[in-house]
């Protein structure tokens, strides 16, 4: 075969990953990745690139309950169909934004028959949660915590009870933080928890807790926001974020900390 | 620039397909178009919405369909759709709606941070390579179909499918994952 003899492209290793040479074609590529590390290290990443947006994506590939909608969408006076759908979705987020402020108010009486629909996506802003509680907490003067910590084992008590899990304060001292106290808060819609820590120097930084609507577990993954950095996790029933304004470094060695306390 | 067939290149003597006909066949690519719209899509519900205007502009544009592959057809409508979109939002940053509210893959599996990072690395790249990635890895088209989908040679398809592929790689890589144990 003259194929055989041809240098292997760059267009050659994308058709491998994508299952789009001949046979003999393939075999050369084969032979050349393994006397080829590097470039065979790109096609091993390019493939489990590939997996991984299938799995993400097919799914998606399937019939909806309203699809045959789709086709009345002709539209009112040249308006996209989508505005009409969005307007749509303004209306249902503003009710959802009601019932969820009426459903706080009476959250065991409503939860108790009507668990909340949970999504992953939900899971997902654990860590834009995380930010805003210590953005809006830590500055806060005169009333950071709910509970101070001077009532620790009520607090615990408390909010173990409503997040439904065996919960501890974990001990940083050793990191240079001790507790201020807790409170309890929305995480993901459900009752969460949030526990803050100050150094001497009056620096904070807090640890929120939510409940995790599938049990997963996942790495653990910082996300930085300015000055702000939030190492978060899933394990198991619970989403844990650690959010402070402090160094990466510092911030990893407190989160690894933590996981080392919560309960599994 | 990738355009759909008009008017006047509609094959002469192919008759418009009876309605009947035409919007079953729509109905029936549905999914396909679905996942399609889902993967140039920010959010479940920015995926619906495309698949919504997509398919309007497919019956409104019906009788210029040459009768030929009306998926392909359909996907031309729908990435032109999508730039088009993504022109639009970067001059007019509208609210994002709350994902929650659109459809939700009911495939739970797997990590769901990790579901947020090939998000964002996807969000990353322009609408040029993100269609030309998923319409060869998600869709499985050829790279020639992929050329006379968006009406480019086939160079630029390999060029944009090689940035993406390298783009996707640095922005997926691990270096922001920590691998921790809990001693027991």
């Amino acid at each position: 075969m003259t194929d055989e003899h041809t240098p292997v492209t760059e267009a050659d290793l994308h058709a491998f990953v994508d299952g789009l040479l001949d046979d003999d074609r393939r075999r050369h590529v084969e032979l050349f990745l393994k006397d080829h590390p590097e470039e065979a290290a790109e096609v091993h990443q390019w493939q489990a690139q590939a997996k991984d947006l299938k799995a993400a994506f097919s799914s998606y590939a399937r019939f909806g309950y309203n699809d045959r909608t789709l086709l009345n969408s002709k539209t009112q006076a040249g308006t996209p169909a989508s505005v009409w759908r969005k307007a749509g979705l303004l209306a249902a987020s503003l009710l959802l934004f009601l019932s969820g402020a009426v459903a706080g108010i009476y959250a065991d009486r409503f939860y108790a028959g009507n668990p909340p629909v949970e999504t992953a996506s939900a899971l997902e802003s654990l860590p834009g949660q995380s930010k805003t509680a210590f953005l809006v907490y830590a500055s806060e003067k005169r009333h950071p915590v709910e509970v101070g910590a001077d009532d620790e084992a009520h607090l615990i008590t408390w909010l173990g009870k409503r997040l439904d899990y065996k919960l501890v304060a974990p001990d940083l001292r050793t990191q240079g933080f001790s507790l201020v106290g807790g409170r309890l808060l929305p995480v993901n819609g459900r009752a969460g928890a949030m526990l803050m820590y100050q150094d001497p120097g009056g620096q904070r930084l807090t640890v929120l807790l939510g409940k995790n609507p599938h049990s997963t577990e996942t790495s653990f993954r910082f996300e930085t926001s300015g000055s702000i950095e939030t190492f978060y996790w899933i394990d198991g029933e619970i989403g844990y974020a650690v959010t402070g304004e402090v160094t990466r470094a510092k911030l990893q060695a407190i989160a690894e900390e933590c996981y080392r306390q919560f309960e599994s | 620039m990738p355009h759909a067939p008009d008017e006047g290149s509609r094959a002469k003597g192919a008759s418009p397909p009876s309605a009947e006909t035409f919007e079953n066949q729509i109905l029936s690519l549905v999914p396909s178009l679905r996942r399609y719209s889902r993967s140039l899509a920010k959010s479940d519900s920015d995926g619906e919405d495309l698949l919504q205007d997509c398919v309007e502009k497919v019956l409104v544009r019906r009788s210029q369909w040459r009768g030929i592959n009306l998926r392909a057809w359909a996907f031309t409508i729908m990435t032109n759709l999508y730039r088009d979109r993504h022109r639009r939002s970067n001059q007019h940053p509208s609210v994002e709606f709350d994902e929650t509210l659109g459809l939700t893959a009911e495939d739970v599996s797997g990590d769901p941070l990790e579901k947020t990072r090939l998000q964002q690395a996807l969000n990353a790249l322009t609408p040029e390579y993100r269609s030309v990635l998923m319409l060869v890895v998600v869709e499985g088209y050829a790279y020639q179909d992929v050329a006379d989908l968006l009406s480019i040679p086939i160079g630029t398809v390999m060029s944009r499918l090689s940035r993406a592929r390298r783009q996707m790689a640095t922005h997926l890589a691990k270096d922001n994952i920590v691998t921790l144990r809990r001693p027991k």
